[in-house]
């Protein structure tokens, strides 16, 4: 058997200071005959990283490594697991475990499992907390373990497998793809994701940003129009025109106008929020008039299923597209998390694994 | 051939939202696709009382008759008009007209226009304004008039034709029948309406209320659950079960946040609201985690098509759906309209029109 893998990871210990992140050794997964083990080599750091540190979706089990964009080598696999040996490379995305009994797990929606695990910050049934990856190593159920094709590097292939992910399924699920025309709010790492998706699926690409600084790179990422939602009335032209809004703001202000976004969606168009603000952060209020005019819906959406994972790295694989991205070592999380926070990055970290 | 008099039982003063006056008024300027009816019957609507009170908004058309919910005999039809003729009997409802040339209008989608005309307190592009069917008589493009089936009473057909339309629509563009689960929240006029066409679709009915009185009645009219609102907890027992919840409620509670009925719904639910409260009573709060669970929408829907309405009742003949109601004489709008207002009402008037005789 090959040397036992270690598990040590940068973790949050003392609340008081979000990002100051201390090496630990924590205990894993209990490995099971479905487990695949994996060290890491990447890991993405994701907005959700930053709302659980910083405690803003509350306070999160302590010591916590955080982490759910996961790229590495498999050194394990158990008995049971038939798509991966050891020596491949793999991801890890946000999720970590469902039931796989349920309605939901059966039809590819394992994503909406109500016993779902995240991959870090949950808890197996036996008490073990799940810990992330900004750390050496992760065990995870072969469900939730991608194979990374080999035209996509390492450090580009990380942040797809949440970003990425996050933004493919309702683009995917509410069909973006020519002749549809769908509209991106906020250009950041999920936002930009986005963009480069739509128009990889054929979609006409209406991208929606309030910071002009990035306007530039927007349009080479490939969005048909950019629209700076400074501008006064700037939803008036798309009135009725779009069939969905994939909104990724992670915070709203009680006069953010949300019925203008609705007024631009088509008949039954949807806007789908996979932006998670901070608890106390709710949509602003919105009257059932806002929905009237073109009886539209507003939704949201949970990372995805592996079926939808495989299908992304497929396209980017085969469309070529590539995230735009900074990488760092993992030491340094703490500057990447502290320029995610103001907004800094374009367009996502990766850290690179340096422990060992 | 003996002209149709318009009149009807208008708001003549804004301040006293509940009296009605006989008046006398314009009608459409008649065009080569209209078609003219004498009245028969009018159902009262939720929106009579919201536009009345102002509740939806300042009145800037006085006088104004209401009503979209109507039922007549066809006097006259417009040199376009192969559809109909003298003598057939019809309805109108809450919608008189659309651009009829936009995408929304051409794709079964004529309530979605942008340009579209509501049948009272609009206004027509040459000035006229709609007044609606507390009245004798009304002129309509017949794009916006239903041929109403025989083994339908003018009575019953009355309430279809805004109430009915206005929940069979999402019940159709979102699937219901059988092997869906379709829950109604408030069963009052819409809600009871989407208790027996979701039935009559095939879908296993939920039904929500918070009135005693009206859960016995819900299961008359088929739902096969009924459940009281009145717990706190009255949702946690249906978590993740629901594929469509319509919803009808008028007056939202804001202690109720709409997690609670939002985690009712299944992966992808909708929960579609026909309910347009007051200006100042908006939707409770609502955070983006609420939507995660399941990756559920909230949703609107706007009255209906031509193409739906003429299904309903398709499926109201065939299926035998008689809508609760009763029934008083126009004139006596007053006592009805404030029934409604008072959530009295079991489960929708119908005004008999008793201005002019109708040959």
């Amino acid at each position: 058997m090959s040397p036992q893998v270690e598990f040590k990871g940068y973790a949050l210990i003392d609340p008081s200071k979000w990002s100051d992140l201390k090496l630990v050794t924590f205990q894993p997964k209990n490995f099971q005959p479905e487990d695949v083990e994996i060290a890491i080599t990447h890991c993405g750091v994701c907005g959700s990283d930053l709302h659980t540190l910083s405690q803003g979706w509350g306070e999160p089990k302590l010591p916590i490594v955080v982490g759910h964009e996961i790229i590495g080598k498999v050194t394990r696999v158990g008995d049971k697991v038939s798509g991966f040996k050891p020596g491949d490379r793999a991801g890890v995305g946000a999720q970590i475990g469902s039931c796989m009994k349920c309605r939901a797990c059966k039809s590819d929606y394992e994503n909406y499992c109500p016993s779902e695990i995240e991959t870090y910050n949950g808890e197996y049934p036996d008490g073990i907390i799940t810990q992330g990856g900004y750390s050496t190593a992760i065990r995870a159920h072969e469900r939730f373990v991608f194979p990374i094709p080999d035209e996509i590097e390492s450090a580009h292939a990380a942040s797809m497998l949440c970003a990425g992910l996050t933004v493919f399924s309702p683009l995917k699920t509410y069909g973006a793809g020519p002749g549809k025309k769908v509209g991106i709010v906020g250009v950041g790492g999920l936002g930009h994701y986005a963009v480069l998706f739509a128009k990889a699926m054929g979609a006409e690409v209406y991208a929606f940003t309030h910071d002009t600084s990035k306007i530039e790179d927007i349009r080479e990422m490939g969005a048909h129009h950019v629209i700076d939602v400074n501008i006064k009335d700037f939803a008036k032209p798309f009135s009725h025109t779009l069939d969905i809004i994939l909104a990724t703001r992670d915070s709203y202000e009680p006069d953010t106008p949300l019925s203008d976004y609705l007024s631009m969606l088509w008949v039954h168009g949807k806007f789908i929020t996979v932006g998670i603000p901070n608890v106390n952060n709710p949509l602003p209020q919105l009257h059932p008039f806002a929905f009237a005019g073109n009886g539209c819906l507003v939704g949201g959406s949970h990372v995805g299923s592996k079926k939808e994972c495989l299908e992304m790295l497929e396209l980017a694989r085969s469309k070529n597209v590539r995230p735009w991205i900074e990488t760092l070592p993992m030491k340094q999380a703490k500057h990447a998390l502290e320029n995610l926070n103001a907004n800094r990055v374009r367009y996502r970290y990766v850290l690179t694994q340096d422990i060992n | 051939m003996s002209e149709l008099e318009f009149k009807g039982y208008a708001l003549t003063d804004p301040a006293a939202w509940n009296e009605f006056s006989l008046v006398s008024y314009p009608p459409k300027t008649f065009l080569a696709d209209d078609v003219e009816l004498a009245i028969t019957h009018c159902g009262i609507c939720g929106s009579d009382v919201h536009t009345l009170t102002q509740g939806w908004g300042g009145l800037s058309h006085l006088p104004l008759v209401v009503g979209h919910e109507i039922i007549g005999i066809v006097k006259r039809v417009g040199a376009n008009v192969s559809e109909f003729k003298p003598g057939d009997r019809v309805g109108v409802g809450a919608q008189i007209a659309s651009c009829m040339e936009c995408k929304r209008c051409k794709s079964g989608n004529e309530n979605y226009c942008m340009k579209m005309i509501d049948t009272y307190n609009d206004v027509y592009p040459d000035g006229v304004i709609t007044q609606g069917g507390y009245s004798t008589a009304i002129r309509a493009h017949q794009q916006f008039v239903f041929h109403i089936p025989e083994a339908i009473a003018s009575k019953d057909a009355a309430t279809m034709l805004c109430a009915g339309l206005t929940v069979f629509s999402p019940l159709l563009r979102n699937d219901a029948g059988p092997g869906k689960k379709v829950g109604v929240i408030g069963i009052g006029g819409l809600g009871h309406y989407a208790v027996l066409f979701a039935k009559a679709l095939g879908a296993e009915v939920y039904a929500f209320t918070h009135s005693p009185s009206k859960l016995d009645d819900a299961k008359k009219m088929g739902a096969d659950h009924v459940i009281s609102t009145h717990d706190d907890d009255f949702y946690k027992a249906y978590d993740g079960e629901l594929d469509i919840l319509i919803s009808t409620i008028d007056v939202f509670r804001p202690d109720r946040p709409l997690k609670v009925y939002l985690s009712m719904l299944g992966v992808h639910g909708k929960f579609i609201n026909v309910g347009l409260p007051d200006h100042n009573n908006p939707l409770p709060p609502m955070h983006a985690f609420d939507l995660q669970p399941n990756g559920a929408f909230i949703g609107g829907s706007h009255i209906g098509s031509k193409t739906e309405c003429l299904e309903m009742l398709r499926v109201a003949a065939e299926r035998g759906v008689k809508p609760w109601i009763e029934e008083l004489p126009m004139s006596q709008a007053k006592v009805a309209i404030e029934a409604v207002r008072s959530g009295k009402v079991r489960y929708r008037y119908v005004l008999t029109q008793d201005i002019a005789p109708v040959q």
